[in-house]
């Protein structure tokens, strides 16, 4: 049964997406049949599959909703939208607590919502079932026996009492009250009837009885009134429908004569067939009203197999092993030429090894392309979130959304989606103006947000842009002048992009006032760090009047990156290859020192230098050491990378390495290769970010040595090798 | 049978496709051979793999249950049971469906981790059941349901007291009983219609609309008069019971009887002791055995008792099991009911007396023997 609740978890959520997906539908066309009809069949699958679990107040909830939505006038009723919506919250937050077997949310207003749309319907099926139902419980509830008793009385000339005994709350045992009420009752007269009926499970807060008494009312209603049971009694003239005259014969069979006694009754007129008539039609539209909906291509094929994601993790670190055994291999395979150079089987080892290297291939793509899922998965989300906020901000936006089918590894896109729901909050909350203020500046009064993924080589971009006023880079830099986060010098210093940037920082926010949506002084940051950890980077680019894009560069998949090798202190790092523009040869004599950083004259630009090692002592022989400058380019920020030799490039598995055995966030991740060496994976964010703070920090540390105290901590690393190797290849 | 009975599943519903086949794995003679996500893709799973029982949802999007169960019928005429939502619009769907051919319903699997014993034990049943029946009738197939202008009803004292009871292919069989019989129908018609809560209500007021005499779901406490049918709610247990003013049905919440509440014995057991001769006992299509005894205690009270033939029933066992016993007076087809059931009321033929007056003395006389 676990595996059913987790099947039911899963296709839930789906459908609390759906149900979104179509109240937004439906606020855009209201009353569109078809859309409501998809609505209402959402809650229906929802109420079906919850019941199956036994989650009751989910599936009673939906069930409520359901029926609310299936009365003809409601459908089309302007507040189904918003009330689906808001149902959608709470089914996801019952969700929730079910899965973590926390305490249930509240439902009432919900509940009251529902309700609320199923009332102001005037005439509609449901308001007629309800009144008749109360107007039931009230005055005439008498079984047909019952109303011919009434009327057989009331025919003989006996008055018919109609008590009603409102039970005291306090009462500590009202069964034993109905028991004392009745034989007052009894000790009356004739008792025709008396509801609740004897060994019912309905809770007694009311007692009703027909009372056929000579007895006047106020004698009836001095007995009854029992100090301690009764809080209020109530006798009036029994007022039913009574039966007409031609009921009574119904006796006929038992007692012909008892007929003639009986004097036409006052309310003859109406007899049983009104009431056992009335009611009837207004069902009849429920099962009718299923018209033959178009043929359209269904969604989703059925032999879709969902599997646990664990189950593919572990086939993607088993490939990693694979392709570790493969390096090994050819390591092997490398040694074995080197010592006999002439041997035929060489050549036959080297076929076989590119074969099983273009199968492993193949492999590790066709498993990496199990893990990967639409953005669109993510995205759909989206239109609901830029509804609420543009809503709370009361500015009108529209989504356009492209790109959805590009795909993404699962836990990237798991990854972001938080950030990306920042962006997005903040774009509409700080980025767009509001209507007034477009209309001022010449725009439309509607602001666009866009939502976009493409794929760009072995990257995946995913832009968030709206056409708003713009960041002001001028207003950033007073902003992070005003809150320390830097000095007027730094500020001065600060390029364009740099200056950006610093709305990345921690503790920056440019909003002039803090609202709850967007803008407490944290966010923007949580951006920056995920990203840092997906060895992902975000651009920003903005122009003043015509609006910003937010520009996110994620790596197709976590698990395996093509990674430039190199060496700085004997130790071998490597970085994303797709971060490394160019490679440049140098000496450390043509290093020169600017202010308080080594920069390289590459052709006519000069580069700012980030020295990982430490710096070589001075002398004639430092001059003429070698070393190589990796120049990353990211955005339109350039810089290099002195390293002491590079080691090639190859295809990394990345090892998962936790808090523990790394206490740099320099390093992101570690891998294996296949002599057994270790090599670590620099996290190109936090590089970056140290040089940025390196640079506008005049007296700060200088930019060297960054990497030495990783090195006990890669130590680490290769002696828990096995360990490594076991964890899954997931993220660092 | 050594073939399992191959079954489809049509669901819209993830949980449901897996849930269903779940159930159904806990019997060796039935096997799930696939599933389908909507009508479209349910038709050509039926075509590719030829099932021998198809549970369809109704609710779904792309084809949508009723219009994949006329297909399914137009085309193959496979049982089909339909797997039913509690909600008073599931209801009305579900009785248009088994007016459309559908062999059977169940309502959608509720809170099964508690009640999978009792879940899986009726859609296990109902799937075997519909693998080995003929199929549905068509012939008595009532079709698109036309409203009539319900007629009065006429609080007469009936002639006789007749108790039905039926199951499987009950709705469509019940349907086609009472539309053959005429506005002044003298008889009282008591109805045990196996059918779970909440489809009741609204399967009495359709056939209502549709019939002649008049149909009431039955509240403790409804007299028995001529020319009106009482069904049985969901749930619940029905007797009928003398009292001094008029007959009345009583309704009760006692302990299933054979694994039915309602059950066909409990009313059959009342019907026998308080009408004796009055009392006409009719067993129609359906499975299992409940109501053969209560229909052998109508006999031995000196009642009239019917079974309904194999021919036209959808399910021939509960009527089966009274044959065998000997308990069945009479054996009838679906088209001779009516008549059956007119002749037992009309004064001329059966075993009434004199014309109307005569009647009344056989209910005067079954009362006073009541009484005793």
């Amino acid at each position: 049964m676990t595996e059913l609740r987790q099947l039911f978890f899963e296709s839930a959520g789906e459908l609390v997406q759906k149900l979104n997906d179509e109240a937004m539908r439906l606020e855009k066309s209201p009353g569109h049949a078809e859309t409501a009809r998809s609505l209402r069949r959402t809650v229906h699958t929802l109420k079906g599959d919850a019941a199956a679990c036994g989650f009751r107040e989910l599936s009673e909830l939906a069930h409520e909703f359901e029926d609310v939505l299936a009365l003809e006038n409601t459908a089309a009723a302007a507040s189904v939208p918003e009330i689906a919506l808001r149902a959608a919250d709470v089914f996801a937050a019952l969700l929730e607590a079910y899965r973590t077997g926390t305490k249930l949310p509240s439902i009432q207003s919900l509940r009251a919502d529902i309700a609320r749309l199923a009332h102001p319907v005037p005439g509609g099926a449901g308001k007629a079932k309800k009144t008749k139902k109360k107007a039931a419980k009230i005055t005439n509830r008498w079984s047909e026996y019952e109303q011919l008793a009434i009327a057989r009385a009331a025919a003989t000339g006996k008055p018919v009492h109609h008590v009603v005994v409102q039970v005291d709350p306090q009462c500590a045992m009202p069964i034993a009250g109905r028991q004392m009420i009745q034989f007052a009752l009894a000790g009356l007269g004739e008792v025709l009837a008396l509801y609740p009926v004897e060994g019912s499970h309905e809770p007694i807060t009311r007692i009703e009885a027909a009372l056929a008494s000579e007895k006047p009312a106020e004698q009836i209603r001095a007995k009854c009134s029992i100090p301690t049971i009764a809080l209020t009694v109530r006798v009036t003239p029994v007022r039913i429908q009574t039966l007409s005259t031609t009921a009574l014969p119904l006796v006929s069979g038992a007692d012909s004569a008892r007929n003639d006694e009986v004097a036409p009754s006052e309310g003859g007129a109406a007899d049983i067939t009104a009431d056992i008539t009335s009611g009837i039609a207004s069902k009849e539209a429920a099962a009718t009203g299923e018209p033959a909906v178009a043929p359209a291509m269904p969604t989703g094929p059925d032999n879709l197999l969902r599997v646990d994601a664990e189950r593919i993790d572990s086939v993607l670190n088993l490939v990693g092993e694979l392709i570790l055994a493969k390096s090994m291999l050819q390591q092997a395979l490398l040694e074995f030429g080197q010592r006999f150079p002439k041997d035929v089987l060489r050549g036959k080892f080297a076929d076989a090894m590119a074969f099983q290297g273009r199968v492993l291939n193949d492999l590790q793509h066709s498993v990496m392309k199990i893990r990967m899922v639409p953005v669109d998965q993510l995205f759909r989300r989206f239109p609901r979130i830029v509804r609420d906020v543009g809503r709370h901000c009361g500015k009108e936006v529209e989504l356009l959304i492209r790109g959805g089918q590009t795909d993404l590894d699962k836990s990237i896109l798991d990854a972001i989606a938080e950030p990306l729901t920042h962006l997005v909050r903040n774009a509409i909350g700080h980025g767009l103006e509001t209507a007034e203020e477009r209309v001022r500046a010449g725009k439309r009064p509607q602001g666009t947000l866009r939502l976009g993924a493409y794929h760009q080589g072995n990257q995946v971009v995913i832009e968030v842009s709206d056409d708003g006023s713009g960041i002001d880079s001028e207003k950033v830099r007073q902003r992070a002048l005003s809150q320390r986060l830097l000095n007027a010098e730094q500020a001065a210093r600060l390029s364009e992009t740099e200056t950006l940037d610093l709305i990345l920082q921690p503790g920056f926010s440019t909003a002039e006032e803090i609202t709850e949506l967007s803008g407490r002084g944290v966010g923007l940051d949580v951006v920056q760090s995920v990203l840092g950890r997906l060895k992902g980077t975000i651009q920003i680019e903005t122009a003043p009047g015509r609006g910003t894009t937010f520009r996110l560069r994620l790596p197709l998949t976590l698990a395996i990156i093509r990674a430039l090798m190199f060496r700085v202190e004997q130790r071998l790092y490597a970085l994303p290859l797709n971060t490394v523009a160019e490679i440049a040869r140098t000496v450390e004599g043509d290093i020169h020192q600017v202010e308080h950083y080594d920069v390289l004259q590459l052709r006519n630009d000069v580069l700012p230098l980030l020295r990982l090692g430490s710096k070589p002592p001075s002398g004639p022989e430092r001059a003429r050491r070698k070393v190589f400058v990796l120049v990353i380019n990211s955005g339109e920020r350039k810089f290099g990378v002195i390293v002491d030799g590079l080691e090639g490039e190859d295809e990394l598995v990345i090892k998962a390495l936790d808090d523990q055995s790394i206490t740099t966030d320099l390093v992101s991740g570690a891998s294996i290769l296949g002599d057994g060496r270790v090599v670590l994976i620099l996290n190109m964010i936090a590089l970056m970010d140290r040089f940025t703070r390196g640079r506008t920090d005049a007296n700060g540390p200088r930019m060297d040595g960054l990497l030495s105290s990783v090195v006990p901590a890669a130590s680490s690393i290769e002696s828990g090798n096995r360990r490594a190797r076991g964890a899954a290849g997931g993220l660092a | 049978m050594n073939k399992p009975v191959r079954v489809l599943v049509v669901d819209d519903s993830a949980l449901m496709r897996k849930l269903i086949p779940k159930i159904l794995e806990q019997d060796a003679s039935i096997e799930v051979v696939g599933t389908a996500i909507d009508g479209h893709f349910g038709l050509k799973k039926i075509d590719d793999l030829s099932p021998d029982v198809v549970t369809l949802d109704l609710e779904m999007p792309g084809l949508n249950g009723i219009d994949t169960l006329k297909e399914i019928m137009r085309r193959w005429r496979l049982p089909v049971i339909v797997v039913s939502s509690h909600s008073t619009a599931g209801a009305a769907i579900t009785l248009k469906a088994l007016t459309l051919g559908a062999f059977d319903f169940v309502a959608k699997p509720k809170d099964v981790s508690a009640r999978m014993p009792e879940i899986a034990g009726e859609l296990i049943k109902k799937i075997r059941a519909a693998a080995q029946s003929a199929g549905v009738q068509t012939q008595f197939l009532p079709g698109e349901v036309g409203g009539k202008q319900p007629g009065k009803l006429r609080p007469v004292a009936p002639t006789h007291i007749i108790a039905i009871g039926v199951s499987t292919g009950g709705p469509n069989a019940l349907q086609y009983l009472f539309s053959k019989l005429p506005v002044e129908f003298s008889g009282s018609i008591l109805v045990v219609q196996h059918m779970p809560d909440g489809f009741t209500e609204l399967f009495a007021k359709r056939l209502d609309e549709s019939c002649p005499i008049r149909v009431k779901e039955a509240q403790s406490g409804d007299l028995l008069v001529a020319g009106r049918a009482l069904i049985c709610p969901g749930n619940r247990h029905m007797k009928a019971k003398k009292l001094p003013l008029g007959n009345v049905v009583l309704l009760g919440d006692d302990t299933p009887v054979n694994g039915h509440r309602p059950s066909v014995d409990v009313l059959f057991h009342s019907v026998a002791e308080e009408f004796g001769s009055q009392a006409m006992g009719l067993l129609m299509t359906g499975m299992g055995e409940d109501g053969a005894a209560g229909l052998g205690e109508i006999r031995a009270a000196g009642g009239f008792t019917v079974a309904q033939s194999q021919e036209t029933c959808v399910v021939f066992g509960m009527p089966k099991a009274a044959i065998e016993r000997g308990y069945a007076m009479r054996v009838a087809d679906l088209q001779e009911l009516p008549s059956i059931l007119q002749a037992q009321c009309t004064p001329d033929q059966g075993r009434g007396g004199d014309g109307t007056r005569g009647d009344t003395s056989e209910v005067k006389r079954a009362t006073t023997s009541g009484s005793n």
